[in-house]
């Protein structure tokens, strides 16, 4: 029976679980836009953040707040090699599209392997328990994990958002995201900015994987369709649209979780890949035109020479 | 002899789909990482013809051939029309989606799989004949896509990869070449997972997960893309591996894993250190005389 | 009057800038037309918005009284609107004569299907292509290239090879962008002859250049352009003695 307080409830219930989608959504956006790279290799940073929670707190058992700051150093230290190993070695060789696409993703394939190896197979947390105390206000049950959880969020996307307007590195962030080029002959370093995106990102990852691990299961491949949300909600928010990312995770993140009035529990998962789907056929260019007006095409052209048909010719 | 019959098989089913992938992602250009799913398709549908609806084996393999390509070009129309770049990431959410589906749905048999499949040929003529037609049908590919490489397509597939831009501006319509190269791999790999359910007898939908699209892309990287003995070196080898690492008697929880990092391992070592892999292609393209 | 091309009120704008304003521009068979101006202009966005790169927001292309503005690019190339481009792009892992080949006005060789059964239809069709491509190769002076990798030619001739392709289409409209620019020498006077014969043969010709001898040379008219705007249309002759058009031109 649909009534205005289960209505409330999922509402509620969805709004608080979107916070992690919307920290992946924006780690993923966040990289895009500055680097020009699809981050498939987000996915071996969220596996990788997640299991290092996981161990210390399970295996090593130490508090909360220590294997809080583990995380966050394993997660950047893994950022920091994915950026100066990876990344940098493959612009270097000015390698083409496909094959930053194909390297990012086998390297979360990889990770996902070794995390099987490691971890098994069976489902983990990071808590023993995922089960958080509820408190009832007027009839909706909101969980202890709630706020906090939309706390964390609002918290990290006010820093992301004060360092890229407030501060002079934020700037040139944003400034080698329009054009990396043009920022160089300004005398901004390049890569020492994709370096701190990627960390950024790091960052954002290693928080919402906290979110998500104390409340919900993870599996070895769960990184990989976690982050498959991330990018669908970075193309319906439009490509170089880091706000637009955040709503549409959240819109996203409501939508799937409301589903279940709707859909039956075992297709809930084939949800996502729907989501992906219409993202990619309706929506390329977002839901809303991205202001910077920088077509798709345009923007992957500059790793490495996507010669498509779509790219047109820029000379004027 | 039946367990190596079954080696033989399946090695010949892998050079299959590594030599219809090379076409995709080789010759074609087109990155996608779903041909697992059309390997599924084919068998799911052979399968399913043939023991719920009684069609006659040979029929149900062209069907499952069929809805295979179909599908294909379900996939790559939508996507392609927006730009080649996505194709990846909708290839990655086809793969996932459609083994989504498979398990959830009742009359594929679930997560459990599909069991007691329709013999074909084996009850009449010996197991010796199956083996005689997968390797028959390996041999028809390979020769096939060897053929469509040198031929004026491949001229015209090469000059589309180069720059799709100036293939354009020479009036040639590079939209229907890719549906038809995505399609026709496609396709082979729906015909291979058709022979595969018939000699197995029994399909469950991990067999065609993402494991196998690392797999086949290993045997294409490492092998050696846009060559006809690239992804038969690459084949060949990667089934070799597997097999050697059963002898070390590896619990199955294992098992798996190393297989995975043995394959994605050896795909960024390749890439990074060989990306022309071990059957190296020639830089220009040379039409009906020896290629490798 | 029969004009090949027909061009009228073409308008573009990206990010604000106009790229185009309110663009006509007609060719008639045998015409040769140079299109002049100083960089940024929009002379090579106006070939774009002609052969169909990029959609216009608002005018119309008509190629031999036909309206093509709904084909695509590749379409309108096979409707018979041909073009280089300003850096060359040609096929890296081709020869030159299979760039050739595979610029000819029908090729079956891009359907599967002729591939797999009708192997007589490629082998005669083939047949005819190489000995156009090598006739073209021969007007050119390449016919020793024929064989070479497109790398390993100089400049000028690379150029040659990209105009070369452009002509086995033998269609009726030709827009050459910038088929000068780092060309000298016998390239130079390939370049000239080939236009000279493609043009005596009836075909349209818009060349965007900025070698103005080279202009003054082949060009029967000439149209200026600036700021996405023609400014100027006449003998080339006229327009180069121009003072207030040469300022422009080099005031940039």
């Amino acid at each position: 029976m649909l009534n205005a307080t289960i209505l409330l409830q999922i509402l509620w219930t969805s709004l608080a679980t979107s916070s992690y989608y919307v920290l992946f959504a924006v780690a993923f956006a966040l990289v895009l836009k500055v680097t020009r790279i699809f981050n498939f290799a987000q996915a071996a940073i969220m596996t990788v953040a997640f299991y290092s929670a996981f161990v210390t707190v399970q295996w090593l058992e130490w508090p909360a707040w220590a294997a809080f700051i583990v995380m966050m150093a394993i997660t950047l230290a893994a950022s920091f090699a994915l950026e100066r190993i990876g990344f940098e070695a493959l612009r270097k060789r000015g390698v083409s599209v496909m094959f930053v696409f194909v390297f990012t993703f086998m390297v979360s394939e990889f990770v996902a392997y070794l995390a099987m190896l490691a971890f098994g197979t069976w489902p983990q947390t990071i808590f023993p328990t995922i089960f958080w105390p509820v408190t009832l206000v007027g009839n909706i049950a909101v969980s202890a994990w709630d706020l906090p959880a939309i706390g964390a969020t609002i918290a990290m996307l006010a820093l992301l958002f004060s360092f890229m307007r407030f501060t002079r590195m934020g700037q040139f962030m944003v400034g080698v995201a329009d054009n990396p080029d043009l920022a160089e002959l300004y005398g901004v370093n390049k890569r020492q900015i994709f370096l701190v995106a990627v960390l950024m990102a790091g960052a954002l990852v290693a928080v919402g994987m906290f979110l998500y691990g104390t409340r919900a299961q993870v599996l070895p491949q769960t990184g990989l369709s976690l982050m498959l949300f991330a990018i669908a909600a970075t193309i319906i928010g439009g490509i170089g649209n880091i706000a637009g990312a955040a709503i549409a995770a959240i819109i996203l993140g409501v939508i799937q979780n409301s589903s279940i009035l709707v859909i039956p529990s075992e297709w809930q998962g084939l949800l996502l890949y729907v989501f992906l789907f219409l993202a990619i056929v309706f929506f390329p260019n977002g839901l809303r035109l991205p202001r910077r007006r920088r077509r798709f095409a345009t923007a992957t052209r500059d790793i490495g020479g996507s010669k498509d048909a779509s790219a047109a010719e820029g000379q004027v | 002899m039946e367990y190596v019959d079954g080696i033989i098989i399946i090695v010949g089913l892998y050079v299959i789909l590594a030599t219809s992938f090379n076409l995709i992602i080789g010759y074609g250009g087109l990155v996608s990482i779903a041909h697992p799913v059309f390997f599924a398709l084919g068998a799911y549908t052979s399968a399913i013809l043939a023991r719920n609806f009684g069609v006659p084996v040979p029929l149900a393999m062209v069907a499952g051939m069929i809805v295979a390509l179909v599908a294909s070009v379900a996939l790559v129309l939508p996507t392609l029309r927006v730009s080649g770049d996505y194709l990846l990431i909708a290839s990655i959410g086809f793969q996932l989606g459609v083994l989504e589906i498979i398990k959830n749905v009742r009359f594929t048999g679930g997560a459990g799989g599909y069991t007691n499949i329709p013999p074909f040929l084996i009850r009449d003529f010996g197991r010796e004949s199956y083996v005689a037609l997968v390797l028959v049908v390996m041999v028809a590919v390979i020769l096939l896509v060897r053929l469509v490489a040198r031929s004026d397509y491949g001229r015209a597939m090469s000059a589309m990869r180069d720059d799709e831009l100036a293939f354009a501006s020479v009036g040639r319509n590079a939209m229907w070449m890719k549906l038809a190269i995505f399609g026709l791999g496609s396709g082979l790999a729906g015909l291979a997972g058709a022979l595969y359910a018939h000699y197995f007898r029994f399909i469950t939908p991990e067999q065609f997960e993402i494991l196998q699209s690392s797999a086949i892309l290993t045997m294409v990287v490492v092998g050696g893309m846009r060559t006809t003995w690239g992804p038969i070196v690459g084949a060949l080898l990667l089934e070799a591996l597997p097999q050697a690492i059963t002898f070390l008697n590896l619990p199955p929880s294992v098992l798996g894993p190393i297989q995975g990092l043995l394959f994605t391992g050896l795909v960024l070592v390749f890439m990074f250190f060989r990306p022309q892999g071990l059957v190296p292609a020639e830089n220009v393209w040379r039409g009906g005389e020896e290629t490798r | 009057m029969g004009a090949v091309l027909d061009v009228r009120g073409l308008n573009k704008s990206f990010d604000g800038i106009v790229v185009a304003r309110d663009v006509d521009l007609s060719l008639q068979p045998g015409q040769v037309i140079g299109l002049i101006g100083p960089n940024g202009a929009g002379k090579t966005s106006l070939f774009n918005l002609i052969s169909g790169v990029i959609k216009p927001d608002s005018g119309t292309v008509a190629l031999d009284g036909a309206r093509i503005d709904a084909l695509k690019f590749h379409e309108r190339v096979s409707a018979g609107l041909s073009r280089t481009w300003q850096h060359i792009r040609l096929f890296s892992s081709l020869t030159v004569l299979d760039n050739l080949l595979i610029g000819s006005a029908d090729y079956p060789g891009e359907r599967l299907v002729n591939v797999l059964f009708a192997r007589g239809r490629l082998r005669t069709h083939d047949a005819l292509a190489r000995e156009k491509a090598l006739a073209i190769l021969g007007k050119i002076g390449l016919s020793a290239a024929a064989g070479a990798v497109v790398s390993d030619l100089p400049y000028g001739q690379q150029k040659l090879v990209g105009v070369a392709r452009a002509l086995m289409r033998g269609g009726k409209c030709l827009l050459l962008d910038e088929p000068m620019a780092g060309v000298e020498g016998q390239s130079y006077a390939a370049m000239q002859r080939v236009v000279r014969e493609v043009a005596e043969q009836g075909v349209a010709v818009c060349i965007v250049e900025h070698n103005v001898a080279f202009i003054q040379d082949l060009c029967d008219e000439g149209v200026f352009m600036f700021s996405g705007t023609i400014l100027a249309r006449g003998p080339i002759a006229e327009l180069t003695r121009n003072p207030q058009l040469t300022e422009l031109y080099f005031g940039h």
